[in-house]
């Protein structure tokens, strides 16, 4: 993979050992400063009738609790903090690694991986919190007890299968799109068609001078608004599948007590 | 049109036998060109059934939202879902054709 990466702007030296921390360690911090900037600018004089920035972030925490109400119901309201804070991080990782010279901590599968293993802790232990743990289990068993020794390892599979599709979607979908934008900034670069335009010879600044206007104008008009939103749908369908596994594991327990009374 | 076929794929597959026979030793082995190889066709498959399935979906959802435009909403939101799930099928493909050609874990 480093054969097609430029190093990002800044690194920082590590500390405990020699070479640079790891980039998407970097621009997870990064990411952390600005999400936190952000609500420190919105709530240090927060007023009832709300203004500029409070006002934006009132905004967007309402369409986070829109989506919620919607999906899980007026009892997700408590697992806001959890999805809005994914959702953020998530898109404004995405987002940090579309400017040139950035480092998107989304594209790098730890960083996934970890938001993935949060969803996959934090779902499990809110329904066990709801149900119980012994109520919570018997949903893995099926509805039928004769069907249990098909339906528990079916049930384990799929929920292991969880956190792997969510890390791997996203880091997938990031690490895709900016593959498919270093090609093309490999193919007209100074190496590629522009290079071949500035070389001098007339074939090159006829075929290459062209050939680079149109790469230019495919990435700017095309590319880009195409990677702005992949970030944007690839954030919502993680907070979206989120909603849903928490949904399945709080909302299992009503389902069966229906069945059962 | 199966013969022409044949014929490419035995191509496209004998020659980077011939160029790692005739290449120099010290370029590795013979996995590295098939990885190559296996990247790209898995690469292609994938994106070709991964488009028919969502155009699959997308129109069933586009008709079912010409229908009833008052569930428009909540359509799409199931298919942005459902392609999500469509499309990180693709996406298994593209990390494992990503570990051939840049981990390259098997070394022939």
């Amino acid at each position: 993979m480093e054969a097609i990466e430029h190093p990002p702007i800044f690194r920082l030296p590590a500390i405990f050992s020699d070479g640079y921390i790891p980039d998407h360690v970097t621009y997870t911090w990064l990411v952390m400063i600005i999400l936190t900037g952000i609500a420190f600018v919105a709530s240090r004089r927060m007023e009832l009738v709300p203004r500029g920035a409070q006002n934006f972030l009132e905004v967007v925490l309402e369409q986070f609790q829109a989506l919620i109400d919607d999906v899980i119901g007026p009892e997700g309201r408590p697992y806001l903090p959890l999805i809005a804070t994914l959702g953020l991080f998530i898109l404004t990782g995405n987002l940090l690694s579309l400017i040139p010279g950035f480092a998107g901590p989304t594209a790098n599968l730890n960083t996934t991986a970890a938001c993935a293993l949060i969803v996959f802790v934090s779902y499990h232990a809110i329904g066990i919190r709801k149900q119980g743990v012994v109520n919570y289990f018997k949903h893995f068993m099926g509805p039928v007890p004769l069907l249990a020794p098909l339906m528990v390892p079916i049930e384990l599979i799929s929920h292991l299968a969880r956190p792997l599709s969510l890390s791997l979607r996203l880091f997938g979908n990031m690490t895709g799109g900016h593959i498919l934008l270093a090609i093309i900034f490999f193919l007209m670069g100074l190496d590629g068609l522009i290079g071949w335009a500035l070389s001098g010879s007339k074939a090159g600044a006829l075929v290459g001078g062209v050939g680079g206007l149109i790469m230019v104008v495919f990435t700017v008009g095309f590319l880009y608004p195409l990677k702005i939103l992949v970030s944007v749908l690839q954030a919502f369908i993680f907070v979206m599948l989120t909603m849903l596994y928490i949904a399945g594991a709080t909302e299992g327990a009503e389902h069966h007590h229906a069945e059962h009374h | 049109m199966s013969r022409s076929l044949m014929l490419a794929l035995g191509a496209v597959f004998a020659f980077p036998c011939l160029a790692a026979a005739q290449g120099p030793a010290a370029t590795g082995g013979w996995v590295g060109p098939f990885a190559v190889i296996a990247a790209g066709i898995g690469m292609a498959l994938a994106a070709g059934l991964c488009g028919l399935g969502q155009g699959r979906a997308v129109a069933a959802a586009v008709d079912a939202m010409a229908r009833q435009p008052a569930a428009a909403a909540r359509i799409q939101t199931a298919m942005i879902i459902g392609l999500a799930l469509i499309e990180s099928l693709a996406i298994y493909v593209l990390v494992v054709a990503m570990i051939l050609l840049f981990v390259q874990p098997i070394k022939g």
